[in-house]
C-alpha cells in the first residue's frame, strides 16, 4: 500500500471510530475498536520508534474523544511494539515478505494477525479501564467479547475496502 | 560511554516503548478519577506498611518529650479529677450513654512532611479502628487537623500546616471568630483572618475552637496570637503561634463527633437558599 493510499485508510478508520463507533453501546460487555487496523496496515517501511510514535498518538487521539486519557494510547502502543515480532512469527518466508508487500492483504494471513494482535490490544485495554484483579471473569469475557465484535468489524473493514484496493 | 550508547541504540526500540508505555500510564493515573482512586487507595496501604517499620525505630529516639507531655496531660487531667473528688468517697462508675458526644481514639503519627507548603501525616489507624472521613486530629497540645482519607489500617490527616485546610477558630476572650489558614511560609505560624477591625486583639490572646464547627469540641487551644496586623479597611490580619509542633508530634487522638451526621442531616433539610 502506498502511503497516500494509506492515510485515507487511517482518516476514514479514525473518522469512523469517533464519529459513529464510540457512540454504539452494546451492553457494556463490547467494546468495538476499529482503528487499530490502522496499525495493522502501517506501510512496511515505517518501523521502529516512528510505528511506536504512530501507535501512541493514534491512540491518544481516540482517548481524547473519548475522555479515557492513557488507556488507548497504552493499549495501541503495545500494538505497535508486537507489530514485528507477529509479523515475523506468521511469515516465515521473511525475505519474500519485505519484497512483497502487498502479502499483508492475504486473507488467512491477515485473519490469523489482526485475531491476535486485537486480543492482546483489549486484554491491556480492558485491564487498565477496569485496573484491579478483583472480578476477573467479568473482565476477561470483556476481552473476548470485544475482540470478537472488533474483528468482525475489522474483517468487514477489510472486505469492503482493502480487498478491492489489492485488484 | 560507548558501550552505553551503543546499548541503547540496540535497544532503542524496547526501551521507546517501556518510555511511552510510562507516560500513557501516569496519564491513566493522573486523568482518570476512578484509576487514580484506587491506585492511590494501594499506594497508600503500601507506603503505610512501609512507614510503619520506619517509625518504630524512629519513635524511640522522640521516647523522652512523649514521656514528658503524657506526665504533663497526666498531672492536668489529675488535678481535674481532684475538684470533683470528695473526700472520703468514691466515684460512680462511668456511665456510657448516648449523652457522651465525643469518642476519642489513640493513634500514632508514623509518617508525615513538614516542609512542603501541603503537608500530610499519616496516622496507624484506618477504617476497620472506626476512622471515617472529617474526623477530628488534636494532641494533647491543642489541634492537629482533620481525617482527609483513609485505607483499611492507615489513614491521611490534612493538618493546620496544609495551605489547603480551612478550619474556624475564635478568639477566647471575646468569641469573635473567623478561618484559620496556613500562608504555607512557616511551619509553626499560622493566621487568623476575616476579624473586623474595631476586634481589640492582642498579642497573647488564645485561639481556640470555634462551636460553629461540628467536627472540633468547642474550645481546645489552636495557639496564641503572635502579631496583629491590618490585612485591607475593614479586617484584621492576625499571626498566631500554633499549640502544636508539627516537628515533635507522635501521639495524637482522633475525636469522633457522634452527633454529626445527625446535625448535618437536620442542616441538609432545612438550610435552603
Amino acid at each position: 500500500m502506498n502511503n497516500r493510499n494509506y492515510y485515507i485508510h487511517l482518516l476514514i478508520l479514525c473518522i469512523i471510530q469517533i464519529l459513529i463507533l464510540n457512540h454504539v453501546h452494546i451492553g457494556s460487555y463490547f467494546y468495538i475498536n476499529i482503528y487499530i487496523l490502522a496499525l495493522y496496515v502501517l506501510p512496511h517501511k515505517v518501523k521502529g520508534i516512528v510505528s511506536l510514535l504512530i501507535g501512541f498518538l493514534l491512540g491518544g487521539l481516540i482517548d481524547l474523544s473519548c475522555n479515557t486519557l492513557g488507556i488507548h494510547a497504552a493499549a495501541s502502543t503495545f500494538v505497535a511494539y508486537l507489530r514485528p515480532y507477529l509479523s515475523r512469527d506468521m511469515n516465515e518466508e521473511t525475505e519474500e515478505y519485505t519484497q512483497n508487500n502487498s502479502k499483508t492483504l492475504e486473507l488467512g494471513w491477515f485473519f490469523q494477525y489482526t485475531l491476535l494482535s486485537t486480543f492482546l490490544f483489549h486484554i491491556i485495554l480492558v485491564f487498565l479501564e477496569a485496573f484491579s484483579f478483583r472480578e476477573i471473569g467479568t473482565t476477561l469475557l470483556r476481552v473476548i467479547a470485544s475482540t470478537f465484535i472488533s474483528e468482525i468489524f475489522i474483517m468487514l473493514y477489510y472486505f469492503i475496502c482493502l480487498k478491492e484496493n489489492k485488484k | 560511554m560507548k558501550e552505553i550508547i551503543r546499548l541503547i541504540k540496540k535497544y532503542q526500540f524496547s526501551l521507546f516503548f517501556i518510555l511511552l508505555e510510562i507516560i500513557c500510564f501516569s496519564l491513566v493515573i493522573r486523568e482518570n478519577s476512578y484509576q487514580r482512586a484506587i491506585f492511590s487507595q494501594h499506594a497508600t496501604t503500601f507506603f503505610g506498611y512501609v512507614a510503619t517499620l520506619t517509625s518504630g525505630v524512629e519513635e524511640y529516639f522522640h521516647l523522652r518529650a512523649t514521656n514528658k507531655t503524657l506526665a504533663e496531660e497526666n498531672t492536668a487531667l489529675k488535678n481535674k479529677l481532684a475538684a470533683y473528688h470528695v473526700p472520703g468517697d468514691t466515684l460512680p462508675p462511668p456511665v456510657h450513654d448516648s449523652c457522651t458526644i465525643y469518642d476519642y481514639h489513640q493513634a500514632k503519627i508514623i509518617n508525615g512532611t513538614y516542609n512542603l507548603t501541603k503537608n500530610y501525616l499519616t496516622l496507624n489507624l484506618g477504617k476497620k479502628d472506626g476512622i471515617e472521613k472529617e474526623m477530628a486530629v488534636c494532641s494533647p497540645e491543642g489541634v492537629v487537623g482533620l481525617i482527609q482519607d483513609m485505607s483499611d489500617h492507615f489513614s491521611v490527616v490534612i493538618p493546620l500546616i496544609n495551605t489547603q485546610s480551612i478550619i474556624s477558630a475564635k478568639i477566647k476572650n471575646n468569641n469573635y471568630y473567623g478561618p484559620l489558614q496556613w500562608d504555607g511560609d512557616d511551619y509553626r505560624y499560622s493566621y487568623l483572618n476575616d476579624i473586623p477591625y474595631h476586634v481589640e486583639v492582642h498579642a497573647g490572646d488564645t485561639i481556640v475552637t470555634s462551636n460553629y464547627s461540628s467536627i472540633f469540641p468547642e474550645g481546645i487551644p489552636i495557639g496564641v496570637v503572635e502579631e496583629v496586623s491590618q490585612a485591607n479597611a475593614n479586617f484584621l490580619k492576625i499571626k498566631v503561634r500554633l499549640a502544636v509542633d508539627f516537628r515533635r508530634l507522635t501521639y495524637v487522638y482522633v475525636i469522633q463527633n457522634k452527633t454529626r451526621s445527625e446535625q448535618q442531616q437536620l442542616e441538609a433539610l432545612n438550610y435552603h437558599e
